[in-house]
């Protein structure tokens, strides 16, 4: 199977008062043609950064990106930004995980899904408008040819992140980055979000790589998942077999902070004790090591690395879930 | 648009109003049927308001009042919108450009305009005005259009940099803003993001402090004119305030005169600007 998007050894810093920020720390990431790929990890792990670095979307002076990128057998690491750009919008897209801030508010939505499909494609400001109104239509906005005309402020926050949607399928990509797309919405929004993108998914022929800290939303949406802690990819698998036989113990401890409806109520929430280590000053060892509940003097000294069982399931720990290979 | 006009209260109505006829005025004024304000009429001079064929009445000279601060308009509102027009094109293009790159340009450019500010505005029109408007030969007076064109000049200057850190400021809050983000992940180009994103967000601040700033720009004319370096022989406001400053004791209306239309126009323009800056605000939203 080919790769539509592989990610080599990509690290990311940024050069801040206190010091470098490592907040990708050399990751690999392959993403099928046709899958879903799912990217997990508490806030401050490193995802958003990825995903963003990965479509070079990250600027100033300050950051620093090594690695390549290769997409569609190009290595964008290595293009001038203008093709970079070439690939934008017809190649891949993104969706933002906040759509109140992601639209225009001066703007009405029908000019703001018609700019892609103007500059990238090149139709006239009418077709653009006819092609607007489908593409509403297509991500079940009721009365299309009215919402052309309205002002994002107008419109709830699922339904904006529906037009969000809408101008990032504008140009048929063949790849979507989907940054947390349902964050900033109530559950029962997101559930069809989220249904919405999968139903795209198999209408457009898309791939998907979907940013999230819910494995509850990775279960059901994705075929790949890659753990992310502190920069680095942890644990990577199909989703079925990372949900049947997890390996490395933050998973675990993301899976168990899950809260549960069978909980009896009124006892503490299940949360994993201490935070994220301090992205300028990494620790030798596995950076999961001073919250790990089986941590050993090994995981302390110096990192585990990431080993593969041979059937696509790899895990960064010295101590494995389950036992080793 | 019909909506934002039936919300509108009735002082900004009267301030529009007022408006209008200045505006109306300093087009028409000059061709309508007024006295000349160039002939002294030496049987009344000095008259008070609404004497026989002197609406207004004349200053100590016998000019007619009504007809100079009518003919005035033109020269005043000239200057105020061409230095607020010019000024402000080129300050918020400098100020959303620089916002926009950052880096060396926007250090130079934010130092440029602080120093600018640090200047008062009727100190720096001065000096601006003394440069550039004396002539080389002290016997040959510098010719009337001439000091207009330098008058436009420094006023505009004194702009650029107002609207420019205004336009800067607001370039930065909107440059972070995830939408332009978003336009980068769909392919556009900087131009078309600074066109399309920043500039439509960033124009309702520029309209209400460039209306605030023709009002700064009309009350700078006439006290360069007080000062004797404005229009000194061509017919404006400031130069009919500079002319019967002398003559107040015995033709006090001949000051109030110019002095309330200049008024009325600067209370009008803040009016009207804040209420152009909080309708454009509503389509931001709040939810």
């Amino acid at each position: 199977m080919t790769s539509l998007l592989s990610i080599h050894d990509l690290h990311v810093s940024f050069d801040t008062p206190r010091g470098l920020l490592q907040a990708v720390r050399g990751v690999d990431l392959e993403v099928p043609a046709g899958t879903s790929v799912g990217i997990v990890g508490e806030s401050g792990s490193g995802k958003t950064v990825l995903s963003r670095a990965a479509m070079g979307l990250l600027q100033g002076k300050n950051v620093q990106r090594t690695g390549t990128v290769v997409f569609d057998g190009k290595e964008l690491t290595a293009l001038p930004p203008d093709e970079v750009r070439n690939e934008f919008g017809t190649g891949m897209a993104m969706i933002f995980q906040d759509p109140m801030t992601a639209l225009n508010p001066v703007r009405r939505i029908g000019s703001q899904i018609s700019e892609g499909l103007r500059v990238r494609l090149g139709l006239s400001r009418a077709d653009a408008m006819k092609r607007s109104a489908e593409l509403l239509a297509l991500v079940r906005i009721p009365d299309p040819q009215g919402m052309l005309r309205k002002f994002p402020n107008q419109l709830s926050g699922g339904m904006r992140q529906r037009v969000m949607i809408a101008i990032a399928i504008a140009c048929n990509p063949k790849l979507l980055f989907a940054d947390e797309p349902t964050t900033a919405l109530d559950v029962t929004v997101q559930a069809q979000i989220l249904e919405l993108l999968s139903e795209l998914r198999a209408e457009l022929g898309m791939s998907m790589v979907l940013v999230t800290h819910d494995l509850g939303v990775v279960a059901n949406h994705t075929d790949i998942v890659t753990v992310m802690y502190a920069g680095l990819v942890v644990e990577q698998a199909p989703t079925r077999r990372l949900f049947a036989n997890m390996k490395m113990p933050y998973t675990e401890a993301l899976m168990k902070s899950i809260p549960r409806l069978d909980q009896p109520s009124g006892g503490r929430m299940p949360m994993i004790a201490g935070r994220l280590p301090d992205p300028t000053a990494p620790e030798p060892g596995c950076p999961f090591a001073p919250r790990c509940p089986y941590v050993v003097d090994k995981c302390r000294s110096s990192v585990p690395p990431l080993v593969s069982d041979g059937d696509g399931h790899s895990y960064r720990c010295w101590l494995p879930l389950g036992g080793g290979i | 648009m019909r909506k934002a006009l039936a919300r509108l209260d009735l002082f900004t109505k009267v301030c529009a109003g007022w408006l209008s006829i200045v505006v109306l005025l300093a087009i028409v004024g000059p061709y309508l049927p007024f006295t000349d304000p160039r002939e002294s009429d030496i049987e009344a001079m000095g008259v008070g308001m609404f004497s026989k064929g002197h609406f207004l009445g004349t200053d100590s000279n016998g000019y007619d009042l009504l007809s100079n601060v009518i003919t005035g308009t033109r020269l005043s509102i000239l200057i105020a919108v061409v230095s607020v027009g010019v000024g402000g094109l080129i300050g918020s293009a400098i100020g959303i450009l620089s916002a926009y790159r950052r880096g060396k340009f926007d250090y130079i450019v934010s130092l440029v305009f602080n120093i600018l500010l640090s200047i008062p505005n009727l100190v720096l029109g001065l000096a601006l005005v003394a440069i550039l408007a004396t002539s080389a030969d002290p016997n040959e007076p510098v010719s009337s259009n001439r000091r207009v064109f330098v008058i436009l000049i420094s006023l505009t200057i004194v702009i650029i940099p107002i609207l420019g850190r205004i336009a800067r400021g607001a370039t930065l809050t909107w440059t972070n803003r995830e939408f332009v983000t978003a336009a980068r992940s769909m392919g556009m180009r900087d131009r078309e993001i600074i066109m399309k994103h920043i500039v439509p967000n960033v124009l309702p601040s520029i309209y209400a402090v460039g209306f605030l700033a023709v009002g700064v720009v009309i009350v700078a004319e006439g006290s360069l004119s007080l000062l004797g370096v404005g229009i000194t022989d061509g017919i404006s406001w400031g130069s009919m305030i500079a002319r019967v400053a002398g003559e107040f004791t015995y033709a006090p209306h001949s000051m109030y005169v110019p002095v309330t239309a200049l008024a009325l126009t600067v209370i009008a323009c803040n009016q009207v600007g804040d209420f152009l800056r909080s309708q454009l605000d509503k389509r931001e939203g709040k939810i």
